[in-house]
């Protein structure tokens, strides 16, 4: 082989220039060949159809004013004046009306944190945000609840949005500290220990979480002392905290297994303890590395959320059922369903927020051990 | 710096193996282990891989337990019935040690790296800990990345930096595990040249390394093993020119040949 020296040292240059027309380029990637070109053209029809189907249903067909079923005749279209007349109780619920501030409040503290939480560097630490949403819900349920000074306003008399925001909150709020807890507890020195959780975890992970919701809501009570009367609300929200801390205890348990074993080795060859080891160098990074899965298990709490319609609570699915049950809108089913699009809509706004939200926090912890 | 604590009589080892056995399962890994280590001496062990080398220095601060024999570390008797978790930190409170991976904290700067051992584990206050921080990572060449994170540093820095964590808790003995063995190699010298002006400052240190160069002029005594057992002791000039045993003369053979 014969011998290479370089003289001169190469200086770095720019990347080349792609000089392939806009057309050419926009040819390629949608009709890369013929079949993938037919493919394209017939799924951008059929998108196109169903944007029109739903863009005459939604909006030209649509009818806008009206007090009563009346307003909308037939099925063609839309009916969002039961929307635009109804609105309200399906944010709120019957809440007072004199204490209609309180549930404004909320909804612009929840808002104002939200709002915070996004804003913060991705690659911050997420602590901050986690002990907000722990935090939050108890100040959010005071607020509503009342006691002290603001007028008491029993879980009863909420219903709507404002329920289904309490639902999520305090369900994220105790079942990520009862997960966590659930997920320590799968790795314990004691067996009985051991054993609880994972039978608590895997059986609770094994059952409809509707399921759940009904014991809760007719079981439960047949077994508590004469006497104890808890709202069907607070059962709800403990089915809904027990339900979701067996999937939170997975996750986390995930978490804790991303941790190495020469992470504890260290801890311990620094002279921390136990309990210190695992709150300073394990926690923080096995947190870390799931925040992008809780935020998902968020997203399906709100979704969850619609199933306290079925056991009789006031929740946004069931302010919009119960709204189309009333004299002036019943009758046309097509009203109910102009209900339930804007229900869907809601959610969709909520959820995909979130879920972006979840995304951009993956794209920063997926790579190795950033800061 | 004050690498020889003051309450070890002159003389009195710092590290005591005597009659160490243990077993992964039926695999017996390590052979009646009969070894001490005195204050400031510096021993390098050696062996192929899989001869339990690492595993011996693991059990001195009970990141291994064994099953058979009597451990003696910083004036901590142990038998191997004796093992609790209380009995580990309280050794590992009094022994440093280096990883081969490093195993720094990535969620800290080198400065949270080195700090949090003493403030949460010995209780020493936060500036206390930060100015010996800084004291040891300007030793290790590192002052000005100590607020670097562990992926923002080279190999080489980081475990410099964990040789630096590990002064921090002012051991009375430092464990190297293998210190060199994941590092590229224009990164080996920075690491051998701070644990080398390390042992010339009379730390006592127990090194494990394949770095015969280092074990030379660093080392007061050279501990050769193979399959779990000690097979020769010897200072290193003996070690490296005469071996006694067959079995060292063969592996000597193979490592200083290139």
């Amino acid at each position: 082989m014969s011998g290479f020296l370089r003289a001169l040292p190469l200086p770095p240059r720019p990347p080349p220039v792609r000089l392939l027309p806009a057309r050419v380029r926009w040819r390629q990637v949608w009709f890369p060949s013929r079949g993938l070109g037919v493919l394209s053209l017939l799924l951008a029809a059929v998108l196109l159809l169903a944007g029109w189907q739903f863009l005459q249903w939604a909006v030209l067909n649509a009818h806008w004013r009206g007090t009563s079923s009346e307003a909308c005749p037939g099925s063609e279209g839309a009916c969002w004046a039961f929307v635009l007349a109804r609105w309200k109780t399906w944010v709120v619920g019957p809440y007072p009306d004199a204490q209609l501030w309180r549930p404004w409040a909320g909804f612009a503290l929840f808002a104002a944190f939200w709002i915070w939480a996004v804003r913060r560097p991705a690659a911050a630490s997420p602590a901050p945000v986690l002990w907000g949403f722990v935090l939050l819900p108890v100040l959010l349920l005071a607020l509503l609840a009342g006691g002290g000074p603001l007028a008491p306003v029993p879980p009863a008399r909420w219903g709507g949005l404002l329920l289904t925001l309490a639902c999520t909150l305090v369900t994220f709020a105790t079942a990520l500290p009862l997960g966590l807890a659930l997920a320590l507890g799968r790795g314990s020195r004691l067996p009985v220990v051991r054993w609880l959780c994972a039978g608590f975890v895997e059986g609770m992970r094994s059952v409809p979480l509707l399921a759940v919701l009904f014991i809760a809501a007719t079981l439960l009570p047949m077994f508590l002392p004469p006497g104890w009367n808890i709202d069907l609300f607070t059962r709800a929200l403990v089915a809904f905290a027990l339900f979701n801390a067996a999937m939170a205890a997975e996750v986390f348990r995930g978490g804790l297994q991303t941790v190495g074993a020469g992470q504890r080795e260290a801890a311990t060859s620094v002279g921390l303890g136990d309990f210190a080891a695992l709150r300073l160098i394990v926690l923080p990074q096995a947190v870390r590395a799931v925040v992008p899965a809780l935020v998902n298990i968020l997203i399906a709490v709100i979704k969850e959320t619609t199933l306290l319609s079925v056991i009789g609570l006031n929740d946004l699915l069931g302010a919009i059922e119960n709204g189309a049950k009333s004299p002036e809108w019943n009758g046309e089913s097509n009203i109910l369903t102009s209900g339930q699009v804007f229900l869907a809509l809601v959610y969709l706004a909520i959820c995909y927020g979130l879920s972006r939200y979840s995304r951009r926090l993956e794209s920063v912890h997926g790579g190795a051990a950033s800061p | 710096m004050n690498a020889v604590p003051s309450d070890l009589s002159a003389g009195a080892p710092v590290v005591r193996l005597a009659g160490i056995n243990k077993w992964y399962g039926t695999y017996h890994a390590l052979r009646d282990i009969e070894l001490q280590v005195t204050p400031g001496e510096r021993i390098v062990i050696c062996g192929p891989s899989g001869s339990g080398k690492s595993t011996l220095v693991r059990t001195v601060n009970l990141l291994e337990p064994f099953q058979q024999g009597r451990l003696e570390v910083c004036g901590i008797v142990l038998q191997a019935d004796e093992i609790t978790r209380a009995a580990r930190l309280a050794i590992n409170r009094r022994v440093g040690m280096v990883f081969q991976q490093f195993n720094l904290f990535p969620h800290m700067t080198a400065l949270q790296n080195c700090t949090v051992g003493p403030v949460w584990g010995a209780g020493v206050s936060r500036r206390e800990a930060n100015e010996r921080a800084m004291h040891y990572l300007q030793r290790v060449g590192l002052a000005h990345l100590a607020q670097r994170y562990p992926a923002q540093l080279s190999g080489g820095q980081q475990q410099r930096v964990a040789i630096a964590r590990a002064l921090c808790t002012r051991p009375q003995v430092v464990l190297f595990d293998e210190p060199t063995a994941s590092l590229d190699p224009e990164m080996v010298n920075e690491v051998l040249q701070t644990m080398e002006s390390l042992a010339g400052e009379g730390m006592t240190m127990m090194i494990v390394t394949h770095e015969m160069g280092f074990a030379r002029r660093v080392a007061d005594r050279v501990v050769f093993m193979d399959e779990g057992q000690v097979i020769e002791i010897a200072a290193p000039a003996d070690f490296f020119e005469r071996p006694r045993s067959a079995r060292l003369q063969t592996f000597l053979g193979q490592v200083l040949s290139h």
